[in-house]
């Protein structure tokens, strides 16, 4: 009787449904979180606040944006994609090396003050004002080689004073030991600097004569022709008056792309975050970490598909 | 108690969990009529009952697909710390040791002692909110006052790389200040803690503002100077009248400047580090005074409890299909 009673259960679909469903709750309760591997990113952002980084040649919401603005609006997009796990430190460079303002910590647990950091990173931070790139770069490279694993240096590229090309910068020492990418920031079309009195009032742009157009530094490079007034003591460089376009500023990409080149970076040009997320999130940097993931939806969804099955409004057959 | 949930277009399902209301579930037989059975309470009860489980099961696994949760909440609490600011100098020299010599492997440089002790210090100080700035020839701003001490131990731990330029403290002093400008309101004591080995001139026009923010923000200062072998001290005066003034000897007049504020100050001449070690205990036993603060409870998943519920109704509903009376 009571075997036969069980028996007519299972001729019943709706028996089937809430058992598996059952089932579903209990595996769910058994195997509540599976360990998944996945891909965390450490790294060190290095910006570049010299004077040209005030450069407006960004549009952000149909508004000129000065090319500081634009990549701490990057950053800020960047760091609140990164998976959690991940590392993130912010670096500033001016003169001729980079300082740390805080060394790589967990995004997800200090996002609010890794954010608040990026919006308060400020031209007028620049301890000095040169702007030396490939000394920058190589004194950035050597202090974090320890400290650092992925850094990302944004630059325009631009040089103040120019720099003689008899004396570059030698990465040998460096090259390899750290990966990373030199993103290029800027347009390519020469554009004014803004100049700033010491209240941060905008004074007008900078001026030809207010910025040196050639390095007179050393020794005269090797394929410079002496040319005007030339006098090997006196005048090592030629005596003529230099005029050139150092007062404006543009994105100096072949220059950059053959640093990244020299110390075996990758280089990209920064357009928007989405395309730098893509440069910046590659397996090469990536780090898989185990992370538990909550696997208890799956058994959830199964088992309301199975009782949105069981409960389903029907109308009878007539007979 | 406010609830929330993570995603609420997972809601939506919600119209499904109205399916039971026009089926029970139960199997049905054919009849050819049921006019002249008589209403029976007791199995439109437990037909209601079937149906408000089946309701139940399927909302409660909704709900916690959705991510309900006990929103992030508030709490008044009354306990020991203070809002703190390191302002900690960068300059070149303090990449030197106290001997005024490149450190040496024996030695450690001012700036990564100063690292050491003031990493120590904030392991220590649980309840503080605590911030941290530099300064060189400009000021940089480096982690906000937060209780994240992970992060502040990561500002203060990237001190010791090559220092910057030189020492411009009355824009280290607006920097440090400009974080409790931020505040809207204040609760618990506001310390500035002013880490350097030297000293500079403050411009009459900063000294103003300087005056006027620490008062309005009711600032502590604490000066933590270590002074270099050599270098003149807080307390000295010189021996030529003509060389006691602001550009000859930036230290004491600093000092002056700091004490003629009128706000609680206190200066430590530390020629060592056990001189430094001890002003920072000094000043962990002194800043303990009650603070009101307000603590921030996580918001609490409440999913588990949902899950739980649902396997209990599903449980019940799979009883009630047991004993189900089949023709």
């Amino acid at each position: 009787m009571f075997r036969q009673h069980l028996l007519k259960n299972l001729k019943d679909y709706r028996f089937y449904g809430l058992s598996l469903a059952l089932l579903a709750m209990l595996a769910l309760f058994i195997k509540p979180q599976i360990i998944k591997r996945q891909a965390v990113y450490d790294f060190t952002l290095i910006v570049d606040i010299t004077r040209s980084m005030n450069a407006r040649d960004y549009q952000v919401n149909d508004e000129a944006a000065s090319r500081l603005q634009f990549v701490k609006r990057v950053l800020h997009d960047v760091v609140l994609q990164l998976p959690c796990q991940s590392k993130v430190g912010i670096g500033l460079f001016t003169e001729r090396k980079s300082t740390l303002l805080f060394e790589p910590i967990e995004v997800c647990s200090a996002y609010a003050e890794i954010d608040s950091v990026i919006e308060n990173i400020d031209w007028r931070m620049a301890w000095a004002a040169d702007s030396r790139i490939s000394k920058g770069l190589l004194s950035t490279l050597t202090q974090l080689q320890d400290r650092a694993n992925q850094v990302v240096f944004f630059t325009d590229g631009h040089e103040a004073p120019p720099v003689n090309p008899r004396y570059k910068t030698d990465f040998s020492d460096v090259k390899g030991k750290l990966k990373g990418v030199l993103v290029g920031v800027g347009g390519l079309q020469n554009v004014p600097i803004p100049k700033y009195d010491n209240r941060g009032q905008q004074q007008g742009f900078y001026q030809p004569e207010d910025v040196p157009h050639r390095s007179t530094f050393g020794l005269p490079p090797t394929s410079l022709q002496p040319w005007g007034a030339y006098h090997a003591r006196n005048a090592p460089f030629g005596g003529a008056k230099v005029v050139g376009n150092q007062h404006l500023t543009r994105l100096y990409e072949p220059y950059l792309q053959q640093l990244a080149k020299d110390i075996g970076w990758a280089y990209h040009r920064l357009e928007n975050s989405e395309q730098l997320k893509q440069a910046l999130f590659v397996p090469e940097f990536a780090r898989q970490q185990k992370v538990a993931s909550d696997n208890r939806i799956y058994f959830a969804v199964i088992a309301l598909v199975l009782l949105g099955w069981v409960y389903f409004p029907r109308r009878r057959a007539k007979p | 108690m406010n609830l929330a949930v993570d995603h609420p277009w997972v809601l939506l399902a919600l119209l499904m969990a109205l399916f039971p209301l026009w089926n029970n579930g139960v199997s049905q037989s054919d009849y050819p009529s049921i006019d002249i059975l008589p209403q029976d309470a007791l199995s439109t009860g437990i037909s209601v009952l079937i149906k408000l489980l089946a309701v139940a099961a399927m909302t409660s696994l909704i709900l916690a697909l959705a991510g309900l949760n006990r929103g992030e909440q508030y709490r008044e609490r009354i306990g020991y710390g203070a809002h703190i600011v390191l302002l900690l100098d960068r300059s070149k020299s303090m990449d030197y040791t106290y001997a005024g010599k490149a450190p040496d492997g024996r030695e450690e440089s001012k700036a990564s002692a100063a690292k050491r002790l003031l990493s120590e210090f904030i392991k220590r100080r649980q309840q503080d909110r605590i911030g941290v700035a530099g300064y060189s020839t400009s000021a940089l701003f480096m982690m906000p006052l937060t209780e994240n001490k992970q992060a502040v131990l990561a500002a203060v731990s990237a001190t010791d790389l090559s220092a910057l330029a030189y020492t411009n403290i009355s824009k280290g002093l607006a920097m440090g200040l400009s974080y409790f400008q931020q505040q809207r309101e204040q609760t618990g004591s506001r310390i500035i803690l002013l880490v350097s080995d030297g000293a500079a001139v403050i411009d009459p026009d900063s000294e103003a503002n300087i005056r006027r923010w620490v008062k309005q923000l009711n600032i502590r200062l604490y000066w933590i100077f270590m002074r270099s072998e050599n270098s003149p001290g807080l307390y000295e005066k010189p021996e030529d009248s003509r060389d006691d003034n602001a550009g000859a000897m930036p230290e004491r007049y600093l000092h002056l400047f700091f004490s003629s504020l009128g706000i609680p100050y206190k200066a430590y001449q530390a020629e060592n580090l056990d001189a430094v070690q001890q002003a920072i205990n000094d000043i962990n036993k002194l800043e303990n005074r009650p603070l009101h603060y307000v603590e921030k409870i996580p918001k609490q998943d409440l999913s588990t409890q949902c899950y739980l519920l649902a396997t209990v109704f599903i449980a019940l509903l799979w009883g009630f299909k047991l004993i189900e009376a089949r023709p």
